[in-house]
């Protein structure tokens, strides 16, 4: 389901491209730099988040997109590590692969897991791991869609994405970063949701962690 | 506030005199372009466009608005050009005001949408009240040097592979066709514009700049981003493939010889033409790509001969 | 001899301790059992509604020339104030190929769930004693509450059909008003059939002292508002309806026909009518790690309150609470349960199963007294 490659571009410390279904995204960090006097935390490290839409210019939606992100990231970062610095995120969405003045689901999961991937990629450190899924509910007998098609998420009658900080090399669940469901719902459907989205979610903990283990073995280069 | 790229005095002592003895550090020509890679996506009118490590996506969208009033048979055509941290810490996002950026978006106006190369006429759909409006906005990944010889190719192939949905004009019912619907129709390219750059260096003194016969001044084509930041002078000359001279740019720095203008335009001829045929080529496997089943299709009889 | 030193523990107001250690002083408040706006745990602050009569249409007093405002209200909540004003315009739509057919097939083939449904146009503002470009809070608040109508399927898109009338004046120059829907008889109206035109809603939400985070407060209001909003009667002046303009320019000449003039009725309004079953309200919890080690010293013979781990606070209220609180659930539920939004914000903490719980029950409740309110309010 996912494809990814990082180390995509050259001028930043960290790159991924990810490809999740109809949707591709392009990730940068940049970081530990200098900040902007405004930006400065005395204790901590500053973050930058920064998405860019496929078509048009970045509005309101895009704001949101970010405040989400950060919402997932600023937990996991190890933040005390580097006081005064900053840590420059940004996201070009290639293809979106949803309405885009009425979903945003499947770019936010696109963008957390490539922002998983370009994080190690720039070495900045992580206190864990984490990775998320895109689900939506459709029909009358509540069928439940991992990764839903763009056909399938404007039939469905809600959408829910669900990002967890998994440890113990990608088997174990440590944390809920990030749980956002929108549309018609009862509190039955979801917890069914949140059990199947645990479970998916799992699974593509480990796809990331296989990219992962690639991309080290690609980049490590004084083999014998 | 945006770190601008320093290159440290040994390198840029190095990259120039490498361009005295003749040798630029990737090892090309002085007058040869790098090689130009046209990826298209899955929807139309998405194209990335690499050159060496210089990398621009180019996405191409149209909404139906209402025409300007003191024009109300043309349709409506932006290019955006934001840069964002991306390419990389050099620029700060949403922030454009910077000289390069405003140059580089200034020049890709002119030459794409200033000389006419979308027939906006024909995203008229009733004159005076509606109409297409067609954006391209250029996403700059990597910068690596000749941001605007990559966006001019990446904005053009987007032009030419873009297809808007079908419309119906009865009396003043105007009905849009959703694409699964009916064929999409392409837009109208009447030609195609190619930005050549060319960088100037004057590896000797400032007292140099008198041209006389003794004159050693470095021209290349295609800088890259370390040539870019050393470089005194720089042109950007637009052709087309039907040999017309759609926009020049000579924004001060290096004064340059009258006659070298010529030379140069002539260099970037060839490269035009081989670019255009380049996008061609790409277009028309895109084309057959997406339409394998046409033959099957197809209820027309082979024409005996 | 040697001078004896005293040491001394410094002690401090609790106000100065709330701000300059919000999370110590967080701690000590939990430990005691209470929250520091001296709430219990799972105690919500009251709301007091009035649509503050700003809307054209809600009374007759006012005087309606000029006055655009549809719909409104003013919301209470502790210090926190919002001021909801709903405004309108009319656009007309782009009819897309599959819509050309009859209104009966169209609506039991499109399975597109969201095309069924309108939204509002909500911009947040904070005072905050100066004016500037909009900060992104208030950016991500107002996307999160277009959002959150579109999904919830409050508007119906029928809702917002506007059913133009003619305005025709007849030979004794008396002028008056047909509507499509109120004399069926009359107009076969060929104008109505060709074009599609359709409210649009804004909704300006302005929010003083803010206190806590806002979205819950500023949804509820945007609720309240809209089910006070009423739509005027649009027509078009028979005259202009037919308007042919010759225009020709650099040789090529063209007729325009434009019917330019909407003009809204300020006296015949109709209520705007939401889906009353996806209305629903919006509540807010924390969850917090209670740290054992900022209690207090404490008598032998008193209870412990709670042994560590952690508990879920209702309705966040204040520095010290925003402050010192990282994981935030944010529920919006109708009164019979039916779920509308539900986000997590996890933070570093777990939040487990019996918290999800727990807070979707008392946001339930929260639901059906908040609706209670806007029922029996000040009809």
């Amino acid at each position: 389901m996912i494809s990814a490659q990082t180390g995509v571009l050259d001028q930043v410390d960290g790159s991924c491209k990810l490809q999740c279904g109809e949707t591709t995204v392009i990730c940068s960090v940049t970081g530990p730099i200098e900040p902007k006097a405004r930006q400065e935390l005395p204790s901590q490290l500053a973050l930058e988040v920064v998405v860019r839409p496929c078509k048009g210019v970045p509005n309101t939606r895009e704001k949101l997109l970010e405040d989400q992100i950060r919402g997932v990231v600023t937990p996991v970062l190890a933040k005390y590590l580097y006081p005064r610095q900053l840590c420059q995120i940004c996201f070009q969405i290639l293809e979106s692969g949803e309405p885009e003045d009425e979903y945003n689901v499947k770019e936010l999961n696109s963008c957390i897991n490539a922002a998983y991937l370009a994080l190690i990629d720039s070495g900045v450190a992580l206190q864990s791991s984490f990775s998320s899924v895109c689900v939506s509910v459709l029909g009358s007998n509540n069928e439940i869609l991992v990764n839903p098609t763009q056909e399938q998420l404007i039939k469905s009658d809600s959408t829910h994405i669900l990002a967890l900080e998994v440890g113990s090399g990608g088997k174990k669940i440590q944390n809920v970063l990030l749980i956002e469901s929108n549309g018609d719902f009862t509190e039955e459907i979801m917890f069914n949701v949140l059990s199947r989205a645990e479970k998916a979610c799992v699974e593509v903990a480990l796809e990331l962690r296989k990219a992962v283990e690639d991309k080290i073995k690609r980049d490590f280069i004084w083999k014998q | 506030m945006a770190k601008e790229v320093e290159i440290p005095a040994a390198e840029s002592k190095f990259v120039i005199e490498c361009l005295r003895q003749n040798l630029r550090l990737d090892s090309r020509k002085f007058d040869e372009f790098r090689s130009v890679e046209i990826e298209l996506g899955d929807d139309y009118g998405d194209v990335t466009v690499t050159m060496g490590k210089t990398k621009v996506h180019c996405r191409i969208s149209c909404t139906i608005t209402q025409p300007y009033e003191d024009r109300p048979f043309e349709g409506l055509f932006f290019i955006s050009t934001e840069t964002s941290p991306m390419a990389g810490p050099q620029f700060e996002n949403g922030n454009n005001t910077g000289e390069d950026e405003v140059l580089c978006s200034r020049i890709i106006e002119k030459a794409v949408r200033r000389s006419g190369a979308l027939d906006v006429e024909g995203l008229c759909i009733v004159a005076g009240s509606k109409c297409w409006a067609v954006r391209a906005d250029v996403h700059f990944l990597n910068c690596d040097g000749g941001f605007i010889d990559a966006s001019c190719i990446a904005v053009m192939v987007g032009l030419l592979h873009f297809k808007k949905p079908d419309v119906s004009v009865s009396g003043e019912q105007v009905t849009i066709h959703p694409v699964d619907e009916r064929e999409p129709v392409p837009l109208g390219v009447l030609h195609v514009p190619i930005c050549v750059s060319f960088s100037f260096f004057n590896p000797e003194d400032a007292e140099e700049n008198i041209k006389g016969e003794s004159n050693s001044e470095i021209c290349i084509i295609d800088a890259t981003l370390k040539e870019e930041l050393l470089r005194d002078g720089t042109l950007t000359v637009t052709l087309n493939k039907n040999r017309e001279v759609v926009q020049v740019s000579k924004a001060g720095g290096l004064p340059m010889d009258a006659l070298t203008l010529m030379e140069c335009c002539h260099k970037a001829y060839k490269i035009t033409e081989a670019i255009t045929d380049q996008i061609n080529n790409v277009l028309k496997a895109d084309a057959t790509a997406r339409n394998q089943y046409a033959a099957i299709l197809s209820s027309e009889n082979a024409r005996e001969s | 001899m040697t001078e004896s030193l005293e040491l001394r523990p410094i002690t401090f107001h609790p106000d100065v301790l709330a701000r300059i250690a919000p999370e110590l002083s967080m701690q000590r408040h939990l430990s005691l059992g209470l929250r520091p706006s001296l709430r219990s745990f799972e105690e919500f602050r009251n709301v007091e509604i009035s649509d503050g009569g700003l809307s054209f249409a809600s009374n007759a007093d006012i005087d309606r020339k000029g006055n655009n405002i549809l719909g409104s209200n003013v919301l209470k909540c502790g210090k926190t104030m919002v001021v909801t004003s709903i405004t309108g315009g009319i656009v007309e739509e782009n009819i897309s190929g599959s819509r050309v057919d009859d209104e009966s097939t169209e609506s039991s083939n499109r399975a597109d769930r969201l095309s069924r449904f309108a939204q509002v146009h909500p911009v947040v503002e904070v005072e905050r004693g100066r004016v500037g470009a909009p900060t992104d809070e208030e950016m991500t608040l107002s996307q999160r509450l277009r959002d959150c109508v579109l999904h919830s399927g409050l508007i119906p898109k029928k809702a917002l059909d506007v059913a133009v009338g003619i305005r025709s004046t007849d030979s004794e120059g008396i002028s008056s008003i047909l509507y499509p829907d109120e004399e069926e008889n009359t107009i076969s109206s060929g104008l109505k059939s060709r074009r599609k035109w359709s409210y649009v809603l804004y909704a300006k939400i302005q929010v003083f002292s803010r206190d806590g985070p806002l979205f819950e407060i500023c949804w509820n209001s945007l609720i309240y508002a809209l089910k006070t909003t009423q739509l005027p009667r649009a027509f078009v002046d028979e005259r202009t309806a037919d308007l042919k303009i010759p225009v020709s320019m650099r040789g090529r000449s063209a007729t325009f026909r434009e019917t330019f003039d909407i003009i809204c009725d300020a006296s015949k309004f109709q209520p705007l009518v939401l889906n009353e079953e996806n209305v629903a309200f919006a509540s807010n919890f924390a969850i917090i790690d209670v740290d054992p080690e900022t209690e207090l010293p404490k008598d032998e013979d008193e209870m412990q309150v709670d042994q560590g781990g952690s508990v879920l606070l209702a309705d966040i209220q204040g520095e010290a609470e925003e402050a010192s609180v990282f994981s935030t659930i944010s529920i919006i539920s109708s009164d019979a349960g039916r779920l509308k939004h539900f986000k997590v914000i996890g933070g570093g903490l777990n939040a487990s199963m019996e918290h999800l719980k727990k807070s979707l029950n008392l946001a339930k409740l929260r639901a059906s007294d908040l609706s209670a309110k806007s029922s029996s309010g000040d009809r």
